[in-house]
């Protein structure tokens, strides 16, 4: 605004006056009568001349009247007939508002119905916008609430919920602190409390690595949905519920409801007069997963029950292991546990900044990582069966080879000697009692076999075809895919080390063969390879969604399809020579072994590991499936630095077992051989 | 100072023959059945009622919604109102002509009032309020003070019979306009003074000021008023508008310049014209106004309220009896003899253009804001009676005619 306009206006002003005076002192002019010298004072209407000029200047003023009513009429016919609509939309904007309403979020469920996640009624903390001005109101409620006064007012101040909406200050307020604000409603002007549903895991920490946890979403988060414009983008507000790992997370989009929009008359203070179209929010979609809670709940038990037995056995170092339990025919997970173990109700409402970092430290275990699909180990001896598969159809040995173990192997030469597991020896073992009796020597012959043949990479070829070293595709986030290491990779990951250690060489093989050294596998890689030798090769999709249902109750939408995801052929024979070799391991290897199986009615096939590194316990491996005759379930299961695999993670495959088919192990008896 | 102006009677009686030439004849076959347009002027006196009654229910539309806007108060002072201008209208105007310096006391102690300790009344950044001691009545002086300075400058300008021969005939009136329009402004009312001013300048004009004086007048004023605006607004100079004031202005050109101030009044006053729409949106169905976006919605922004709840229907039947009345008021100028009553009329004419262009003006944004509520529809006692009493002093007019004997 500059001076100059306001002057141009003062002008038009005058040139309006002067055209008027113009008009008025035109007509005085042409009748211009000269009284002569003084003008009589108030001498009235007789004389003439002063009658015309009174007529003439009233003439004026008529015009300026008119002028005014005219210039007025002008200027409403634009506003009131010509720009109605255009004022009409403001006025109509001026007293609308959007507000939007939250949608539950799906519940999600177990096989069986029974609730793994649900909502509960919470009390929240609400402050109208003008709250933030109010000094005195915003410290008083943070001191009732016991949080900082700057975060209160942060809360405040937050604007995704809508202009108009009250802001959220807390969640999962106590009834004392709502009833000291009830009974003090002058102190907090402006501060409602609401009943909102919030996040429950009734079952506390079981299952919390599948079902993952809640936050509200991060500011990436929320750019990207605004970036998404497809049309299942759902458009988050600050505010919102939203997935940050496993199943919450992973199927978000179902979970996620969609919010309402209440459009309400609002005065200019922003107070609601009334309500006008809503747009009712549609609750998110409940998911059916095909875990069985009480499978479930037992592998978590008998993880931790046996992890603790270990530690009580004075292994220390033994903290942490995972389980996992696939249906062989269907891919569907009917169990996976991880431990350690956190509780997905920590994160309802905001986690603090402390229990965060404890959950995310080292030093407590990685919590949070689900191992049975990112933990990463060398198989260990659980590899022998696709090792046989390799030697079998790289000709490198067959159904009758047989080998002599002496307990030490010097294949390659005498200054390039190893140790079988069993140092005393196996004496003479065909292949099928390599995999029984999981005779290292065996499988050295074998892998010596490989690195001396054309084809060298044999064995990491028929790991690869069994799906090792790539992701299982999980329906889950964070799946760790392994490795398999070859020639090419070892030349290009130790980069500083000389020449010759880049180099593959001959013991690379050997221990290739018996799943140690570089060799990484998950639990669920594992299982899904034994899904594969118990089918003969068909592999399914491992995946934890069974079905969604709208929360409305009317039935089921949608059902999962399981999928084939892998055909391995192998000759009909292998996986039949295989097949019997792993049931060999249950009930040939050791007695006190073969008790905790021959106890249930079931027959099962399986595979002990005992993965080795250097200064530290070794990492117990037990995978198998059941029925062996007619498979229908595989389990894996790693405790990771528990001793060798007939020491722990047996046990926990046991106790999943029983779980499943209520037969529970009742046999004590310990097996002392030692076997890897 | 005033030499008291010789024998008003005189001249009535030399206007009565005049004035019966012309409409004698017809008035005396029907005397005695329609005797009451002898003592009122009803072209006059109808469209003025009929624009009250409108105001009302109005008035009463906006007390629906806004607490303020007492419907029994309102209605309380158009009684008052009318009951005063019966008592001008039975009163001999004719009197005041040679009152001058009785009217310059009166009108320079109206101005003063608020200023008197024990009288003045402040409450609510309100001022220029007056408040009777004991009965706790309250108005604001300003309002009789609008109608007594255009009776003291008719009562001055009458004197010169059409034609104003001296540069100092001229300069004193003009001095003494600026005496009322400085006292306002002490109070300050800028609003009110301009009325004054206006209407006290349409006075000098019509008493037969020279064309080039009146021009040269012109200029110095609008030069003074730029200086004032530009010193006001450049930092260092003496601001002789208050910021509110400036800010008016401003937003004048540019609304979005202050949008919760004055800026946000124009726009919702805008709005609320605008959406209004051909019939408007119904009595009680005003979302702006009732719903509290359109500040002072009974009072300066009354007119908004009235073309959105009546549309442009309204707004048209609004001008057209302020039309009316106004060109009523003027014919009955022309008709009249004496140049005291003519100047009356002129002042109170251009009183009311005055205001309903500033008022309309300012809900429509063709004039800057300032506090002028509209002549008989606007809620406020003040304005109501300082308007019935000039209504009153048209018909005192009317009725003091010289008559056919």
């Amino acid at each position: 605004m500059s001076p100059i306009i306001v002057i141009a206006t003062l002008l038009a002003i005058v040139l309006v006056a002067l055209v008027i005076l113009v008009l008025i002192n035109r007509g005085e002019a042409r009748f211009t009568f000269d009284i002569g010298g003084q003008a009589p004072r108030a001498s009235g209407g007789a004389d003439n001349s002063s009658e015309k000029g009174f007529k003439t200047r009233l003439t004026g003023l008529s015009i300026f009247s008119g002028g005014i009513l005219a210039v007025l009429f002008a200027k409403l016919w634009s506003m009131q007939l010509v720009s109605v609509d255009e004022y009409t939309e403001q006025a109509e904007l001026n007293r609308t508002r959007t507000i939007s309403t939250v949608a539950p979020r799906g519940r999600i469920l177990d096989r069986n119905g029974v609730e793994l996640v649900t909502n509960r009624p919470s009390l929240v903390v609400m402050a109208s916008s003008e709250v933030v001005d109010d000094e005195v109101t915003v410290q008083h409620l943070a001191n009732v609430l016991g949080m900082p006064a700057v975060a209160v007012r942060r809360k405040i101040q937050d604007q995704t919920e809508g202009a108009q909406s009250l802001r959220t200050v807390a969640v999962d307020v106590s009834r004392r602190v709502v009833s000291y604000i009830d009974e003090h409603q002058y102190l907090f002007d402006g501060i409602h409390v609401e009943e909102r549903a919030q996040r429950h895991y009734p079952m506390g920490s079981t299952c919390a690595h599948v079902l993952g946890y809640t936050g509200s979403p991060t500011v990436e988060q929320l750019k990207a949905a605004e970036e998404d414009t497809s049309n299942w983008s759902i458009a988050y507000e600050s505010g919102d519920t939203i997935g940050q790992a496993g199943i919450e997370y992973q199927y978000e989009s179902v979970l996620q409801g969609v919010r309402g929009e209440q459009k309400v008359y609002v005065d200019a203070d922003g107070n609601v007069l009334d309500y006008a179209t809503s747009i009712e929010a549609q609750p998110g979609s409940d998911i059916v997963l095909t875990i069985d809670s009480k499978v479930q709940k037992a592998a978590e038990e008998s993880l931790a029950s046996i992890i603790k037995k270990i530690r009580d056995k004075g292994n220390s170092s033994c903290d942490s292991g995972s389980a996992v339990c696939i249906d062989v025919t269907n891919g569907e997970v009917i169990a996976m546990a991880s431990y350690p173990t956190f509780s997905p109700n920590d994160f309802v409402g905001g986690i603090s900044n402390d229990d965060w970092e404890m959950l995310s430290s080292e030093e407590a275990g990685n919590p949070l990582m689900n191992r049975a699909i990112a933990g990463q180990y060398p198989s260990a001896s659980t590899i022998k069966p696709i090792s046989t598969f390799a030697a079998l159809n790289y000709g490198i040995a067959n159904t009758k080879s047989g080998y002599d173990c002496t307990g030490y192997w010097t294949g390659f030469g005498s200054q390039y000697g190893q140790y079988c597991w069993n140092h005393d020896g196996h004496g003479y073992v065909n292949l099928r009692e390599g995999i029984v009796y999981s005779c290292d020597t065996v499988f050295y012959e074998i892998g010596k076999g490989f690195f001396l043949s054309d084809n060298k990479e044999g064995l990491q070829e028929t790991y690869r075809r069994w799906g090792l070293g790539e992701s299982c595709g999980i329906d889950l986030p964070a799946e760790s895919i392994g490795r398999v290491p070859d020639a090419e990779w070892k030349w290009s990951y130790f980069t500083q080390a000389d020449e010759y250690a880049r180099t593959w060489q001959g013991g690379d093989t050997t221990n290739l063969v018996i799943g140690q050294g570089d060799l990484l596998v998950t639990p669920l890689q594992m299982a899904s390879v034994y899904a594969g030798i118990a089918t003969k090769g068909t592999v399914h999709r491992p995946h934890l969604l069974r079905s969604v249902s709208s929360h409305a109750g009317s039935g089921s939408v949608m059902d999962f399809k399981s999928e084939v995801i892998r055909k391995v052929e192998e000759p009909d024979d292998s996986f039949e020579f295989v097949q019997d070799a792993l049931k060999g391991v249950i009930y040939e290897e050791s007695e006190a072994q073969a008790s905790h199986f021959t106890n249930m009615k079931e027959l099962v096939a399986g595979k002990t590991g005992t993965a080795e590194r250097t200064n530290e316990e070794p990492t117990g491996w037990f995978v198998a499936y059941v029925p062996a005759d007619n498979p229908k379930y595989v389990i894996a299961s790693c405790v990771e630095r528990g001793g060798y695999g007939n020491e722990c993670a047996i046990y926990v495959v046991r106790d999943i077992m029983g779980a499943i088919y209520d037969e529970p192990d009742t046999s004590d008896a310990v097996d002392t051989s030692g076997v890897r | 100072m005033f030499s008291r102006g010789s024998g008003m009677e005189g001249i009535g009686e030399k206007a009565h023959t005049t004035f019966s030439r012309g409409a004698g004849s017809a008035k005396g076959a029907r005397m005695s059945s329609v005797g009451i347009t002898q003592v009122v002027f009803l072209p006059q006196i109808v469209p003025t009622l009929m624009l009250i009654a409108f105001g009302t229910l109005i008035i009463w539309s906006a007390s629906l919604t806004i607490p303020e806007a007492s419907f029994v108060r309102h209605v309380v002072g158009i009684v008052l109102g009318l009951m005063i201008a019966v008592f001008i209208w039975r009163y001999d105007y004719r009197t005041l002509a040679n009152l001058s310096t009785a009217l310059l006391v009166f009108d320079a102690l109206l101005m003063l009032m608020p200023r008197i300790p024990g009288l003045g009344y402040f409450a609510m950044g309100m001022t220029g309020w007056v408040r009777i001691p004991i009965i706790g009545f309250r108005f604001q002086p300003s309002e009789p003070a609008k109608l007594v300075t255009i009776l003291l400058m008719a009562s001055l300008g009458a004197q010169y019979n059409g034609r104003i021969e001296s540069l100092r005939d001229y300069l004193k009136l003009c001095g003494i306009l600026t005496i009322p329009f400085l006292l306002i402004l002490t109070q300050p009312d800028l609003g009110t003074g301009l009325i004054v001013l206006v209407a006290g300048a349409s006075i000098i004009i019509c008493a037969g000021a020279p064309r080039s004086w009146v021009l040269v007048t012109i200029g110095i004023v609008v030069l003074g008023a730029t200086l004032v605006v530009v010193t006001s607004m450049t930092p260092g100079l003496p601001h002789v508008l208050k910021q509110y004031q400036l800010n008016r202005l401003i937003v004048f050109v540019d609304p979005s310049v202050d949008p919760t101030g004055d800026g946000y009044n124009l726009t919702q006053a805008k709005i609320a014209v605008g959406s209004g729409g051909l019939l408007g949106k119904g009595i009680g169905n005003a979302t702006q106004s009732g719903s509290g976006f359109l500040p002072e919605a009974h009072t300066d922004f009354v007119f908004a309220l009235m073309a959105e709840e009546f549309g442009f229907l309204g707004s048209t039947v609004l001008l057209g009896l302020f039309g009316w009345m106004l060109f009523s008021t003027i014919s009955l100028a022309q008709r009249v003899d004496s140049p005291f009553a003519k100047l009356i009329l002129v002042g109170i004419v251009t009183m009311w253009s005055f205001q309903l262009m500033q008022n309309v003006g300012m809900c429509i944004g063709l004039m800057p804001i300032t506090g002028i509520p509209l002549p008989f529809v606007s809620f406020g006692s003040s304005s109501m009676v300082a308007q019935l009493m000039s209504v009153g002093m048209v018909q005192s007019i009317w009725r003091h005619r010289p008559k056919a004997a």
